[in-house]
């Protein structure tokens, strides 16, 4: 890498460089429980939908099985009656700020890679793939503080970004009272992909994700039953001025999505950071990115 | 001569129910392969009526632990990984068997042929089949019988 870095820290990398190869599919004919089935088994977010010999047709992804749950659709409709389609794609060539503006464009989480619309599908690309990437960029790179700080002195590492700085500063929160249909109709409106849930002091005592409700979905669950009968507990945290790469370690290796930030005292929560938020960031651990990204 | 699913399938065998944990699941594993003479990678899943609704296979335990970000862990030098197999299987032993479980079910009746037997396990790349009858499970077929037969053959065409 020159002196100079790059112009931009997704500068000349590819949308190949960054997707996932494994496509999760599903038929239309699947029913929704093996939608549920599949997503909590792969661990991903959405579904490609496809007919006949591989042709994809549509996307059902977590919100979609959510807002079935909420409306009260049998287990057994076909993922074709609530697919959103047709799936948006990107060339393998394309470059990830291309992609990342499709994405942002069109509100959306995933593009699916294909050579041209009609090909098959040979990758998909998310957030956290390209999270992946911003963290080789910040290995290789000769300006990276984070390297400078492991070599020699503390100080390098004041310029590292802190979770305040990209976390989202809003929470969702519901007494652990509240119902599913609540929580369901919040998501939905707030856009937010889980809910704090607090005890009548106030106190943060869970929290409920997409995940937990399409397993309540799955486990035949009324969604008129208290949050708190499917919370995750204990509510992970961290300190709003930790260093951004820090955390995002952590949530990578103990495999969730977000983390709630708090300021001063555990208890006081201020924002909440995903692996959404730190790719859609667009830079690597420090300034120095930042730097770069904003030169002409 | 030994030549349909009813000459070489499993008649004893344990089963896993969909509402048992994971975690309780891997202990029927243990015992399946201390009743069947081997290990065993996959069980079928019932209700309580006995009826076959699903199958639970060593892949499908390895997709739920497989953490969901691992292809990002070869970016991170850094990253201590002590404990994270026993906090893996933590998280995953609560699971449910049918959160997980496959539910597009291959089975064939007992007088399926051995050598249609072999064809629908490359065809579908499955290494068991269940023997079901009217409704009714049967037995189990294992990959590793239909193997143990072509290898009875060779030593009888070798002596």
């Amino acid at each position: 890498m020159s002196s100079r870095g790059p112009r931009q820290v997704l500068g000349g990398l590819r949308v190949q460089e960054a997707m996932r190869r494994l496509v999760t599919r599903l038929p239309s004919t699947a029913p929704l429980s093996e939608a549920c089935r599949t997503m909590i088994k792969y661990k991903v977010n959405a579904v490609l939908v496809t007919e006949g010999p591989q042709q994809p047709v549509g996307v059902v992804s977590k919100t979609d099985l959510m807002t079935a749950y909420y409306a009260g659709l049998p287990l057994g409709t076909t993922v074709a009656q609530i697919m959103v389609g047709p799936p948006r794609y990107c060339h393998p060539e394309d470059t990830l700020d291309a992609a990342l503006d499709q994405m942002r464009e069109y509100g959306i989480h995933r593009l699916y890679v294909t050579l041209s619309p009609g090909e098959p599908v040979c990758g998909v690309l998310a957030y956290p793939d390209i999270v992946g990437i911003l963290y080789r960029f910040c290995l290789r790179c000769d300006r990276s503080l984070r390297r400078r700080g492991q070599q020699a002195d503390r100080p390098a590492w004041a310029g590292q970004f802190s979770v305040r700085e990209v976390m989202t500063p809003n929470i969702y929160v519901l007494p652990a009272e509240a119902s599913l249909w609540e929580v369901m109709g919040g998501l939905a409106t707030y856009k937010f992909g889980a809910v704090l849930l607090a005890a009548a002091d106030g106190r943060p005592v869970g929290v409920v994700s997409k995940t937990d409700l399409i397993l309540a979905y799955l486990h035949g669950l009324s969604p008129e039953v208290p949050a708190r009968t499917i919370m995750s507990t204990p509510v992970l945290t961290c300190q709003q001025d930790e260093p951004l790469l820090d955390v995002i370690q952590r949530l990578i290796f103990l495999d969730l999505h977000r983390i709630f930030v708090f300021q001063d005292e555990p208890a006081n929560l201020v924002g909440v950071l995903s692996l959404s938020d730190a790719a859609r960031f667009r830079s690597g651990s420090c300034r120095a990115c930042l730097a770069s990204r904003i030169s002409p | 001569m030994e030549e349909t699913a009813r000459d070489i399938m499993d008649r004893t065998f344990l089963t896993v129910r969909p509402d048992m944990t994971i975690g309780e699941a891997m202990q029927v594993f243990r015992q399946a392969a201390a009743v069947s003479g081997r290990p065993v990678f996959g069980l079928m899943v019932t209700d309580y009526r006995e009826q076959l609704v699903g199958m639970l296979s060593m892949y499908d335990i390895f997709l739920l632990i497989r953490p969901k970000h691992i292809h990002i862990w070869g970016e991170m030098k850094d990253l201590d990984l002590s404990g994270i197999i026993t906090h893996t299987c933590q998280k995953a032993g609560c699971m449910l068997v049918g959160d997980i479980m496959s539910t597009d079910l291959i089975t064939m009746p007992p007088d399926t042929h051995l050598l249609y037997i072999i064809d629908i396990m490359l065809k579908k790349h499955v290494r068991r089949i269940p023997v079901v009858e009217a409704g009714r499970i049967l037995g189990i077929v294992y990959i590793s019988r239909v193997f143990d037969r072509l290898l009875e053959t060779f030593q009888t065409m070798a002596d």
